[in-house]
């Protein structure tokens, strides 16, 4: 019935704590973990609390060019911190949960728990992001993003390891991320999508949130957009976005739940591609053709789920109903 | 295990404190100050926000050891020298307290935008309220209630 | 010492409580500490349907401070009870899963729930039924509904009428199960000194808890105190005795020691009442002009093995409208389901969804504006009774809201309109509610001081009671309401009916007024002399309310909905809502105005939110917290207005009220349901309007 409730203080007593008591469960934000103990999903033999480990709390440039974002880092300091330079993660973040649960959960939290629904998930995914993990026994890992989500709230985490941090590049181009949900607040995504634009690298990256086992990319969505995307002239053939979708549906394996059919999903997934396209290449050449892509973060906010307000300067696509 | 730590200006310490146990329930059943509500415990409701070293947070998901030697306030802490707070006045004025079940979260959480936003816009209260749940209302005598209460404060240096 | 003050009835005096709410004090039911105070942690049946086969109470008992674990093997044996859900672990039967089957009581909460958790439970399971079909060969007919309806009525030939009708509309609808989740879940302190008990309980009712729960155990109802000063919310499902309560009492007459239990969120989904799911089938025959010949509303629902619990869905068909030949019926099928209960206005809520709803396809069948389609059909007087109205102002809400919304020029044509990503639409659809009264004691104080107490067992739930019955109380008295306080929430206080049926201001406002009249009498008699020890008088409304002459009583109103769709991903949201209500005289304009927004805004929840889903394999419903339930959030209704039409009813009570706490909810899924077929043309027929339902 006793629990231990360990407080390292800092990540070396972390990680010497992790080794001894493979068992224990790293809190930071509670958003995942105190929800377990409180419905009596599991009972850890102990607890340990990264609360005290000023380390993760940081983030920094590192001199590759990347971002280096602490794993304890919350969702309100990476809107408000890093917001600039990490516009989708930073979309995202505004829809997870309240400000409640944005002032306690962290991404670090989120890569934890690993549900195909966290809403971090997709734009690391997209952007390429790297989770650098580590252990006393064996050193530090960097696991790419793709390569870090198992099955269903399982990760390639191993008993020993904790969750250091994320790496990845400040935005080279527009990104967005958007989630469809029953209201407009406090909405755990039906599905999500994450699309980052690459310029420099004529490519573009994605994530698709709660469609799958695990979050995953759309591999093929994306080999298609560096193939067929006008990098040069920015002329957007009308054709390519709904492909650009229909390839983003096909990676996806959804099921029906109590949210949403996976017919449903896999359509949602479709427009919410179509759509993030749409918006970020509209972003990328809204200067004019003339002066090619930018090397710029861009990207606005866009609200979870409902439909955008009237007069939303942000939506270039014309109403027109979907077929199917 | 012992906790201590610093509820509306006063240092307290609980015993016996279960590991597993929440900061919502250490000041509910321990400390006696049962303002903070508990009504979902999974941070979907708001009913238990209490300021976490300044920051509004849901108690239900704070494990109580994470409070150690941090500064708690809670809905008990918010009105001074027999003074009710702006929002307090303006909650009970605007007659925007139903059952009062999801008062105590939602003042909490309206003094923290006040405090950090001073004349919000609607959106802006929306948005800061959106993860207190209230089942009676319709949320607009609330949205009231915190329009006049940054009007008070916004009059009041 | 009478001083004449100006009426305080229609004022919006503030909420007497409000402070005690906004700083924190107020006390609800478990946040009471008597002292030796134990945990008590429910064990909920992990099958749906079978026998307890045994429980091994032996092996969690040694636990350290654990005091004791209860099931039916030792449990302190109940009196009979009316209602088979109380006959808490009375036997071996489980009849739904969630059901209790075990109770553990410790020292701390955390030994409770270790306890209950490693508490070994063996089950001989057998094969559930939980799913409602219309067709289930069990249906049966009940033999009355809630409040006491007969389940069916007919008048004249309907079939032939159908069959003879120029325009037909014939249309299923359905709606899921919902639960009232009102922010505060179920509690209960209770406490046994010799054969008295306490319960500190988040109840609707002081006074029918203790009518229900003395009997029980066996002892007259003055053994039994129950103390509810304030309740976070009920919506119906803290009106009748639910087994947490008596688990509660059980407990803690079994470990000797007073104990507090708070049912989970998530155990509320099992124990504690939910809206049955309706499947109901309404024919509307009529002339091309849209005049009503032929109404037929049937309703399937399920309940309970342990218990019938007919809702009375189809009930408000037969007050709405005029037509010579009409049937209404009811059919109830048992399942290995938990009990259905009380939800804010049962039978309203769902059938209005769907009357409504055909009424707006009427509408569109026969080209006519569905505002005018309803005014057509407004009957002389009440359409199976006969019985006059008492007052009946359906058409002037019909009309007043189609002027504040702005329903003129509105283009019916279906999916014709967009703004931005977005396809708009309106609709309309109109609402009622019985006017129910219940028999009432109150009492009225005066002492020296000039200062008045009024007592009243009634119960404030949110909706305002204590300050609208401060409002009745100073107006009979003729004082000012600082002079006054009102004192609710006891069994300690003369014994009124339960918050329910939008019946507290009627029921109670009765009784306190008799009482101050009362008291003002003895006060004359008295030539306004108070003696030292004060002077006090009481009413009770039995005979009053027993010899109310006949009329049909009822609330109307008509609510206005715009809701936006986005066009590809179905996302639907409501963009205004406006319901203008006749509803009697309003006490207090601004707790009024509460209710009613806030009754509109739980029906927009039904529209698009609200669904508890039956989890078929298991036979529990599987979202069962407020993660995956979902209700509306600030963010999500932008505008909600809620106006009334001045009423003057001489046939209600003194007060000339009807009661507002659940007409807001009636007909407002109708309204919106019907606005995002205008909308989208998606006519969606089975509530919630799930975004998956519009893009098929």
């Amino acid at each position: 019935m006793t629990m231990d409730f360990l407080r390292p203080a800092t990540w070396a007593e972390a990680l010497e704590a992790k080794a001894e008591r493979p068992g224990a469960v790293p809190v930071q934000g509670g958003t995942d973990v105190m929800v377990e103990l409180n419905f009596d999903v599991r009972r850890p033999d102990a607890l340990l609390d990264l609360n005290r480990v000023a380390a993760l709390g940081e983030w920094s440039a590192e001199e590759d060019g990347r971002l280096r974002v602490g794993a304890g880092v919350t969702y309100a300091r990476l809107i408000a911190e890093l917001g600039d330079r990490l516009p989708g993660l930073a979309q995202a973040a505004r829809t997870v949960g309240s400000p409640q649960i944005r002032n306690r959960g962290t991404v670090g939290g989120n890569l934890g728990a690993a549900s195909p629904a966290g809403d971090g998930h997709p734009p690391l995914l997209a952007a390429g992001a790297e989770i650098e993990v580590e252990s006393a026994a064996r050193g530090v890992r960097m696991i790419p993003a793709e390569e870090f989500y198992l099955g269903v709230k399982r990760s390639a985490l191993e008993p020993d390891e904790l969750i250091r941090a994320f790496w990845t590049r400040p935005a080279g181009g527009p990104q967005y991320f958007s989630k469809v949900g029953t209201r407009n607040a406090m909405v755990i995504a039906v599905c999500s999508f994450a699309l980052a634009l690459h310029p420099a690298e004529r490519r573009a990256g994605t994530g698709i949130g709660s469609a799958a086992p695990t979050p995953r990319r759309a591999v093929a969505a994306e080999e298609f957009l560096a193939a067929e995307l006008d990098w040069d002239t920015g002329r957007l053939d009308p054709g390519l976005p709904r492909r650009f979708g229909e390839l983003a549906a096909g990676a996806a394996s959804p099921i029906d739940d109590v949210r949403g059919t996976a017919a449903y999903r896999r359509h949602a997934v479709a427009v919410l591609a179509r759509r993030t396209l749409t918006w970020a290449w509209h972003d990328l050449w809204a200067a004019g053709p003339h002066e090619g892509p930018h090397d710029g973060p861009r990207g606005r906010v866009r609200r979870p789920g409902g439909p955008v307000a009237p007069g939303d300067p942000g939506d270039p696509e014309k109403p027109r109903r979907e077929a199917g | 295990m012992r906790v201590s730590l610093t509820v509306n200006g006063r240092h307290r310490t609980a015993d016996d404190v279960w590991e597993g146990e929440s900061l919502l329930y250490v000041l509910r059943e321990r400390l006696g100050l049962p303002g903070s509500k508990n009504a979902c415990e999974q941070g979907e409701c708001g009913s238990c926000t209490v300021y976490l070293d300044g920051l509004p947070v849901c108690a239900c998901l704070v494990a109580a050891g994470q409070a150690e030697s941090r500064e708690v306030r809670t809905v008990e802490g918010l009105a001074g020298d027999g003074r009710l707070d702006p929002v307090q006045e303006a909650f009970t004025e605007c007659g925007a307290v139903q059952c009062g079940f999801c008062t105590p979260g939602l003042v909490v959480q309206a003094h923290d935008l006040l405090n950090r936003t001073p004349r919000p816009t609607d959106a802006q209260i929306r948005e800061a309220l959106a993860g207190n749940l209230c089942r009676c209302t319709g949320y607009e005598k609330i949205l009231d209630a915190v329009r006049l209460a940054a009007t008070r404060k916004a009059a009041t240096p | 010492m009478k001083t004449e003050a100006r009426p305080s009835v229609g004022a919006a005096l503030e909420r007497v409580e409000g402070v005690e709410k906004v700083t924190g004090r107020a006390r609800y039911a478990y946040e009471n500490f008597p002292d030796e105070l134990a945990y008590a942690v429910p064990v909920q049946a992990t099958v749906a349907r079978g026998t307890v086969l045994a429980a091994d109470v032996d092996a969690v008992v040694r636990l350290p401070g654990v005091i004791a674990a209860v099931w039916h093997g030792n449990a302190p044996r109940l009196a009979p009870a009316d209602n088979a859900e109380l006959a808490v672990l009375q036997s071996d039967r489980v009849s739904y899963r969630g059901q209790y089957v075990a109770v553990v009581v410790a020292e701390t909460l955390q030994c409770a729930r270790e306890a209950a958790r490693l508490l070994r439970i063996d089950y001989d399971a057998e094969p559930h039924d939980v799913e409602l079909r219309a067709d289930h060969p069990e249906m049966y007919r009940p033999d009355r509904v809630n409040a006491g309806y007969p389940a069916d009525t007919e008048l004249g030939d309907p079939d032939a009428a159908l069959a003879a009708a120029p325009v037909l509309v014939d249309a299923t609808y359905r709606t899921p199960a919902e639960h009232n989740n009102p922010m505060e879940p179920h509690a209960t302190v209770a406490v046994w000194s010799g054969d008295g008990l306490t319960l500190h309980d988040s109840t609707q009712g002081v006074s029918a808890l203790r009518e229900t729960i003395a009997p029980l155990f066996g002892m007259p109802p003055e053994n039994v105190r129950v103390i509810s000063p304030h309740v976070g919310g009920g919506f119906g499902s803290k009106g009748a005795a639910l087994p947490p309560v008596v688990l509660a009492a059980l407990a803690a007459k079994h470990a000797g020691r007073p104990v507090k239990l708070a049912v989970t969120r998530q155990q509320m989904f099992a124990v504690t009442g939910y809206r049955t799911p309706t499947i109901q089938r309404v024919r509307l025959g009529a002339d091309t002009g849209g005049r009503l010949t032929a109404i037929v509303h049937e309703a399937f629902e399920q309940s309970s093995r342990l218990r019938e619990f007919a809702e009375q869905t189809t009930t408000p068909t037969r007050v709405m409208y005029a037509a010579p030949d009409r049937r209404t019926a009811h059919r109830l099928v048992r399942l290995d389901v938990p009990t259905p209960a009380w939800m804010r206005a049962p039978g309203e809520a769902p059938g209005m969804f769907a009357l409504e709803s055909a009424m707006d396809e009427l509408a569109v069948a026969c080209g006519i504006d569905p505002v005018e389609l309803r005014i057509r059909n407004e009957p002389a007087a009440e359409p199976e009774s006969g019985l006059p109205f008492s007052s009946r102002n359906l058409v002037a809400c019909l009309r007043e809201g189609a002027r504040r919304f702005g329903w003129a020029g509105r283009d019916p044509t279906p999916a014709a309109r967009t703004r931005g990503r977005m396809l708009v639409g309106t609709g309309v659809a109109a609402s009622t509610y019985p006017v129910y009264r219940r028999p009432s004691r109150a009492s009225a104080r005066c002492d020296p001081d000039d200062r008045f107490t009024v007592r009243i067992a009634a119960a404030d739930i949110g909706t305002g009671a204590r300050t609208i019955l401060t409002q009745v109380a100073a107006d009979a008295l003729r004082v000012t309401p600082d002079r006054v306080r009102v004192e609710v929430g006891d069994t300690a206080l003369p014994a009124a009916s339960l918050a329910g049926g939008s019946a507290g201001t009627a029921s109670w406002g009765t009784a306190v007024v008799r009482a101050c009249e009362a008291l003002l009498e003895e006060l004359d008699r008295r030539g306004g002399d108070v003696p030292a020890e004060g002077l006090e008088a009481t009413a009770d409304t039995a005979e009053e309310v027993g010899e109310q002459p006949e009329y049909a009583r009822h609330a109307f109103g008509a609510q206005f909905a715009e809701v936006g769709v986005d066009l590809d991903t179905g996302e639907a949201r409501v963009l205004r809502l406006l319901g203008v209500f006749a509803a009697g005289r309003i006490v207090n304009p601004v707790t009024a105005r509460s209710q009613f927004v806030g009754g509109m805004t739980m029906g927009m929840s039904m529209a698009l939110l609200e669904e508890s889903v039956m989890d078929h394999e298991f036979g529990d419903y599987l979202n069962h917290d407020l993660a995956q339930y979902h209700v509306p959030t600030a963010m999500d209704l932008p505008d909600v207005q809620a106006y009334w039409i001045e009423e003057d009813d001489p046939h209600l009570n003194p007060l000339g009220a009807k009661g507002i706490g659940e007409i807001g909810i009636v007909g407002t899924a109708a309204a919106v349901a019907n606005a995002v077929h205008h909308a989208t043309g998606v006519r969606v027929r089975d509530l919630p309007i799930r975004l998956d339902k519009l893009v098929r």
